[in-house]
């Protein structure tokens, strides 16, 4: 009918109806953004979160070693824990320290990305952002210039985050966020090697000296026997030369297996976290381009992380209890 | 990891995993002596490197690279079939004292 109408009145029509398919695309679209946004910064948390996590066991591995290290000097003359391999293996241990904080860092900042997509930004996304920026601070460019390139690139995003967050300016703030986490997974996957070499370390330090305690004839193997045993209640007395040379023989098999068992455990943890950080940042990428985010849940291999620092306090024997360990000046 | 790196890691990691045994083969305190200084040495080195950089195009690093590679085989055939202990310990001397020349190429030392 609206041919029937003169042409200003059609004009009117046509706008007013431009104007509400405009509102509720926007209404709409504002919806989803927020709540993709809200996604994004529950698994940007988690992620962080887990990256934390994970630098953690890392920084339990390095005391233990540092343990290690004494116990060798002690039981074996040829190999004292030198002065100059404590101060270097407390450096690395430092510098594992200082990740851990810039996670740490992360986390409490992506607890407060959801808030930005309201009308006002949290006070504490500024303090949080500014802690990150103190935390990147932190590290030592000589002493990552495989990575320095990703280094910067997040310290200038930081930079753009807390920009963003002062001036209120949403939408700068989740590409600065976007640009912090691609980054951030372009950094961990050229250190992820690093990372691997002190699991492996680890693995091989602890297999060496269990080997030596075992051919030294220093440790109650009588434990091994409990799957026979202890349906009965009995505990093994060894006392046969023979039988318990063979059993030190099937020992030492358990001891190189469990070893490449930890090697392995810890680098399967790299590679979970790498692409967990892949995957989020690809998530946080979407957001900051008004992208659908078709998946919410959290990264998948972020389980497999989990299950690596759930085991590390478990086989980490002394950390807690260590003293005179491995010190460092971040702390 | 950076290939120089992944080297000083095998020479370490080698010394470290066959202890026992060099240290049960040496005949005399002063074997003991050089294999301890040379054991020490090689951890050292492996850890001044770990989460360093070295310049990839630095002929000197791509040839000590080159040089303990081949040192490190020669210790892995020591490894494999134990042999006289002074030759064991030469060869040992001989890798710690490249990766000792390649530690100090990391960037930073």
């Amino acid at each position: 009918m609206h041919e029937l109408r003169p042409n200003g009145q059609r004009r009117r029509a046509n706008l007013a109806t431009y104007a509400v398919a405009f509102a509720v695309l926007t209404v709409a679209g504002g919806c989803k953004t927020s709540a993709d946004a809200a996604a994004a910064a529950t698994q940007l948390t988690l992620t962080a979160s887990s990256l934390t996590g994970y630098y953690t066991a890392l920084d339990t591995l390095l005391t233990e070693t540092d343990q290690l290290y004494q116990i060798q000097g002690a039981i074996n003359t040829v190999t004292p824990y030198d002065a100059q391999t404590k101060a270097l293996v407390a450096d690395t241990k430092a510098e594992i320290e200082t990740r851990e904080k810039l996670a740490a860092a992360l986390t409490q900042l992506a607890q407060e990305y959801a808030k930005l997509s309201g009308s006002t930004a949290s006070a504490d996304a500024e303090t949080d952002a500014g802690n990150l920026e103190s935390a990147l601070a932190g590290l030592k460019q000589t002493k990552v210039s495989m990575s320095a390139s990703s280094v910067n690139l997040m310290k200038d995003a930081v930079g753009e985050i807390v920009t963003a967050i002062k001036e209120r300016k949403e939408r700068e703030a989740s590409a600065a966020i976007d640009k912090f986490t691609a980054a951030l997974d372009s950094w961990f996957k050229n250190e992820e090697p690093y990372y691997n070499t002190i699991g492996a370390n680890y693995a091989g330090l602890t297999r060496s000296l269990a080997h030596t305690l075992v051919n030294k004839g220093q440790v109650d193997s009588s434990s091994f026997f409990n799957v026979a045993l202890s349906p009965y209640g009995l505990t093994a007395q060894l006392t046969d030369p023979t039988l318990k040379a063979g059993i030190d023989t099937v020992i030492a098999g358990q001891i190189d297996q469990k070893a490449a068992a930890l090697q392995t455990a810890q680098a399967g943890a790299s590679t979970s976290m790498e692409k967990a950080l892949a995957e989020m940042a690809s998530r946080i990428h979407l957001v900051a381009t008004d992208k659908p985010m078709a998946i919410r849940a959290a990264p998948v291999t972020l389980a497999e992380v989990q299950n690596w620092i759930s085991l590390v306090p478990q086989i980490a024997g002394t950390a807690s209890t260590a003293t005179g360990s491995a010190s460092s000046s971040s702390k | 990891m950076q290939e120089p790196l992944n080297q000083l890691e095998n020479t370490y990691f080698t010394l470290q995993g066959q202890i026992d045994m060099f240290s049960a083969a040496c005949q005399t305190q002063d074997q003991r002596n050089a294999l301890t200084t040379q054991y020490v040495q090689a951890r050292a080195n492996y850890w001044a490197c770990v989460n360093k950089a070295f310049h990839d195009d630095d002929p000197q690093v791509a040839s000590l690279t080159s040089q303990i590679a081949a040192a490190n085989t020669a210790l892995a055939g020591d490894v494999a079939q134990m042999g006289e202990i002074t030759k064991v310990l030469a060869d040992i001397t001989n890798v710690v004292t490249i990766g000792t020349q390649l530690a100090a190429k990391v960037i930073g030392a």
